[in-house]
């Protein structure tokens, strides 16, 4: 609480959030990775908790934004749509490299037997 | 529900969110929410308030500045953070929060109570359109022989020829009561207004089926119409919606129902409202010619634009040109108008304003025993708050830090506090909703919702300041050193008996209150109303109009009535009056002796005139001063009260001598047999000067019979009841009750403010006991390192015990000397409640401050044998 790191390395819930902009391609907005996150994580996470965290990534340059065009379903609210910037890309890379690697071979024991 | 999200939320988030975000997280969540509602709009809508929730307590970061590195607006989330860290502490002292929570939440929830009271009678509107519009018109009777009375029913031709003139109203209508027995079925006696042609126009209400009354329906001809109530249409017409149009029999008679009021329209306190139902007024052409007798009530509407005192200057106008038109008549009668909500709640707001200050005073004592506790956490955390201060927070934030902590115990006590309220208003209510107006419908709604947090803030910063205050000044480098030294004597023990003097000294003026009130409520019960209650059952009979057409078959019916009455077991006397003592009401008649001219109306002394059986002065024990009680076969004849006897014929003897009433037979002189004992029509008022008249006619048919029994009154009510039925199966018997009943009745108020007060003045005094034990328990402990040295110094039991209640006494004397003070304030504001008592009576006075010093020192007795009990060598090993 007191003391966030600086480091560029992601934490967890951001990784959740940049496979969720990757997966969701054009349509990567706010709710989208919500429900994205839910569906495939189990995680129902409050929709600022989700903003928060675009809001961080885009500081970081791992994300760029645009502002689309009100929709009657979002009560003539626009909505703002995110996408992976390269080094968004690289950051999301070297990231799931990681742990692909510490996790190889290890999958089974995961697993209850 | 509809498919929108939640407005309350949407708004919430509005406010919170920052505006960078706000459009499209207000976005997200309102298409997920169309989505969720698709399948459940319940599950929807918990779940857009479960979001909502989640980001206000944590909105998301604005575009971040490189020093925003916790977001959200700074001062917030000090708050919120201070918040999330007391309901910590509390979880982890629970019996601390738990003690502050329970007694905020009664003083608050007493508050709420009230309050609500208070909102139903005196702040809400009256149901009707415009209702501060609506006006009720009355005359000014001349002072001379009414006197004391600022207001006066009105006579048709007036009501008409005001009607006629005035332009100040927009619409205007004369109303009266008259009692109908439904025939159809059993007998029942229904209370009815009639009223005139512009009612429903002045009340602005239209009728839920149906129509109110046509313009030729206020033709006697035509009348035998009705429209009803909301709860009749329910009770007796099974709420049938082709009600309207359907007949009833009342008293032989044939009436059509035309309408049915809404159910709001009878909700509220004035009685025009209250009935179940109305009937057009339809005055003959002969009714509406009398001007000189007095029997109607108006109710008005003033036109857009006019203010009350046009009207009532234009009523006076008027009135004095009536005067000079008909001088016999209306010699002295002026006109005026008051608004109809002041009429409603004028009475009870002196009583009410003062319950609500008494239970502000408990809430008061209330704050000052919490500050006791507080304080005395606050002593033991001073660590906790000194490191937090050498972190680096400020005095500011840490005086933030604990005023949140009292705060957020405090919104727990409110929130408790509500659901006592809740309990103790659905108690109340059904109690009071006879005797105070509009009481029964004291809820829980916004208004008092707002009182509440309110209420809650404002003693959660009134508990919590002072503590908070001293915890800022707190010595770091002291407290620090001292290790985990339990604190010093002298710390906060000046505050501590401030409290205390506060406490005793509010509780010594809700005492008073309460005492005061007591009295007062005895004085009223044992108060010698001229008759002797005790044994009496009364029953009212009403033997109609409809039925009863000539004056003889009345007779006939009450004679054999009396008859079958007498010979009832356990009955020993029976007789009847048209108006019994102590119901209120009653008529007042000018009286002329013979021999003396009859003056002008205004210059008339008169009288209270009541109609009566033979027996009925036995009945009541009213004494026979001199002279004979009526007998059956006596004409025309009547008894003349004391006081009567001293205002019309001063020193000589009125027995055999005759008089006139001019309202009833201008003509008839009538006799009088005896002289009797006064007897008073209200308890708290003088008797007034009564004539009883024995008629050998009786013009009217609804009478109260009292019956004295041997033994308990209620025994006979069963049989008193058939007697009337064996006579007349479709006569109603209303209102059977004993005399004792009808008397307690009269003091609902005076005994709902009283046993009000007595529980305020319990409550505080359980408080200011509890808060002179804390302190002096914290003063003891803080002082066992003296008390140790003196009882090694050989310092006796009974030294330490005196040392300690002495201590514990000091500050309470002081508190009732300020009591004192503030009780002779108070009384003042009670002079007008209390009845045979003064509000500042001395004898009560130091009964009270006696009983508050015996609790005080009863109070301080436990600490004190505590101190007694330091073992020396224990305490100063101790360091």
């Amino acid at each position: 609480m007191w003391f966030k790191s600086r480091s560029s390395a992601l934490g967890d819930f951001e990784q959740l959030v940049l496979f969720g902009v990757l997966r969701l391609g054009a349509e990567a907005y706010g709710a989208a990775i919500r429900q994205e996150i839910h569906a495939r994580s189990g995680r129902d996470v409050s929709i600022n908790a989700v903003y928060t965290t675009l809001e961080r990534l885009e500081d970081k340059g791992l994300l760029r934004s645009w502002i689309g065009e009100p929709t009657a379903q979002r009560g003539g609210r626009r909505r703002k749509g995110y996408a992976l910037t390269p080094a968004g890309t690289a950051a999301l890379r070297q990231a799931y490299h990681a742990l692909r690697a510490m996790a190889d071979g290890l999958e089974g024991r995961l697993n209850p037997r | 529900m509809s498919s929108q999200p939640p407005r309350l939320a949407v708004r919430l988030l509005s406010w919170r969110l920052p505006d960078a975000c706000r459009e499209f997280i207000l976005g997200d969540l309102e298409e997920e929410f169309l989505l969720r509602a698709a399948r459940s709009k319940p599950a929807a809508r918990r779940w857009f308030w479960r979001q909502t929730l989640r980001s206000i307590a944590r909105p998301p970061a604005t575009r971040p500045s490189s020093e925003a590195r916790t977001p959200g607006d700074p001062f917030m989330r000090t708050v919120l953070s201070d918040v999330r860290h007391a309901l910590r502490v509390f979880v982890r002292t629970p019996s601390y929060a738990f003690a502050v929570a329970a007694v905020l939440a009664l003083g608050i929830g007493a508050n709420t109570a009230i309050f609500s009271i208070v909102n139903a009678v005196l702040l809400r509107p009256l149901p009707f359109e415009q209702p501060d519009r609506m006006v009720r018109l009355f005359h000014i009777p001349p002072q001379a022989t009414f006197p004391g009375m600022a207001t006066f029913s009105l006579s048709p031709a007036n009501f008409l020829d005001w009607q006629h003139d005035s332009t100040s109203f927009d619409g205007m209508a004369a109303y009266s009561f008259r009692q109908l027995t439904l025939t159809s079925g059993s007998a029942e006696a229904l209370r009815v207004a009639v009223v005139g042609p512009d009612f429903f126009r002045v009340v602005r209400t239209q009728p839920a089926l149906g129509r109110t009354f046509l313009p030729e329906e206020h033709d006697p001809a035509r009348s035998k119409v009705l429209v009803v109530s909301d709860g009749f249409w329910r009770s007796h017409m099974g709420a049938a919606p082709d009600a309207a149009g359907r007949t009833l029999t009342f008293d032989g008679e044939t009436y059509t129902v035309v309408g049915v009021m809404p159910k709001q329209f009878s909700g509220n306190a004035w009685g025009a409202t209250m009935v179940p139902m109305w009937a057009p007024l339809a005055w003959t052409a002969k009714e509406r010619a009398v001007r000189e007798n007095h029997n109607y009530q108006a109710i008005a509407r003033l036109k857009d634009g006019v203010d009350l005192g046009h009207a009532k200057s234009e009523l006076e106008v008027i009135s004095k040109r009536l005067e000079q038109a008909y001088p016999s008549e209306n010699a002295g009668w002026g006109g005026t108008a008051i608004p109809l909500q002041e009429l409603i709640v004028g009475d009870v707001r002196g009583s009410l304003l003062l319950l609500l200050a008494a239970v502000a005073l408990v809430l008061l004592i209330a704050c000052a025993n919490v500050a006791n506790l507080i304080l005395a956490r606050a002593m033991n955390r001073r660590k906790e708050i000194a490191i937090r201060a050498a972190l680096g927070a400020g005095r500011r934030r840490v005086f933030q830090h604990l005023l949140t902590e009292s705060v957020v115990l405090a919104m727990a006590g409110g929130a408790a506090g509500v659901l006592l309220a809740k309990i103790a208003i659905n108690a109340g209510t059904a109690m009071l909703s006879n005797q105070i107006p509009r009481a029964e419908e004291a809820s829980i709604d916004a208004r008092v919702l707002l009182f509440v947090l309110g209420a809650s803030l404002l003693t959660g910063v009134l508990a919590g300041i002072v503590p908070a205050l001293r915890a800022g000044r707190t010595d770091l480098n002291d407290t620090l050193k001292e290790g985990g030294r339990s604190d010093t004597a002298g710390a906060g023990g000046l505050t501590r008996r401030a409290l205390i003097v506060a406490e005793v000294a509010l509780s010594l003026v809700l005492l008073m209150g309460a005492g005061v009130m007591l009295r007062s409520l005895h004085a009223l019960r044992t108060v010698d109303a001229g008759f002797n209650a005790t044994n009496i059952l009364k029953l009212d009979v009403n033997a109609p109009d409809a039925r009863y057409k000539e004056p003889a078959q009345k007779t006939t019916f009450y004679v054999s009535l009396l008859d079958r009455l007498r010979a009832l077991p356990g009955v020993e006397s029976a007789g009847w009056v048209d108006t019994l003592p102590v119901t209120g009401g009653g008529s007042v008649q000018p009286l002329v002796i013979e021999g003396s001219a009859e003056r002008k109306p205004s210059e008339q002394p008169t009288v209270s005139v009541r109609v009566a059986s033979e027996h009925y002065l036995k009945t009541m024990q009213i004494p026979i001063v001199r002279g004979r009680d009526f007998e059956r076969g006596d004409g025309d004849a009547m008894l003349v009260s004391a006081s009567a006897a001293k205002l019309l014929w001063g020193t000589t003897d009125p027995i055999g001598r005759r008089a006139t009433l001019p309202l009833i037979s201008r003509t008839n002189a009538i006799p009088v047999l005896g002289i009797v004992g006064d007897v008073k029509e209200a308890l708290a008022e003088k008797a007034p000067p009564t004539v009883y008249l024995h008629s050998r006619e009786l013009v009217f048919g609804d009478v109260s019979v009292a019956l004295r029994t041997s033994g308990d009154p209620t025994v006979v009510s069963k049989a008193a009841v058939a007697a009337v039925h064996d006579l007349d199966a479709q006569i109603a018997v209303q209102g059977v009750h004993t005399m004792s009943d009808v008397i307690e009745e009269q003091l609902i108020a005076e005994r709902f403010r009283t046993l009000l007060l007595e529980v305020f003045a319990a409550a505080a005094l359980v408080l200011a006991s509890v808060g002179i034990y804390s302190v002096l328990s914290y003063l003891v402990r803080g002082r066992r390192r003296e008390i140790g040295i003196r009882t090694a110094l050989g310092a006796q039991t009974a030294d330490v015990v005196r040392l300690v209640v002495v201590e514990g006494l000091k500050p309470a004397l002081l508190g009732i000397a300020v009591g004192v003070a503030g009780a002779l304030a108070a009384a003042t504001l009670l002079e007008t409640l209390v009845f045979g008592v003064k509000a500042s009576d001395p004898l009560t006075l130091s009964v009270v401050a006696g009983g508050l010093l015996i609790v005080s020192v009863a109070a301080s007795l436990l600490p004190a044998w505590r101190a007694a009990r330091v073992d020396p060598l224990t305490v100063l090993r101790e360091n």
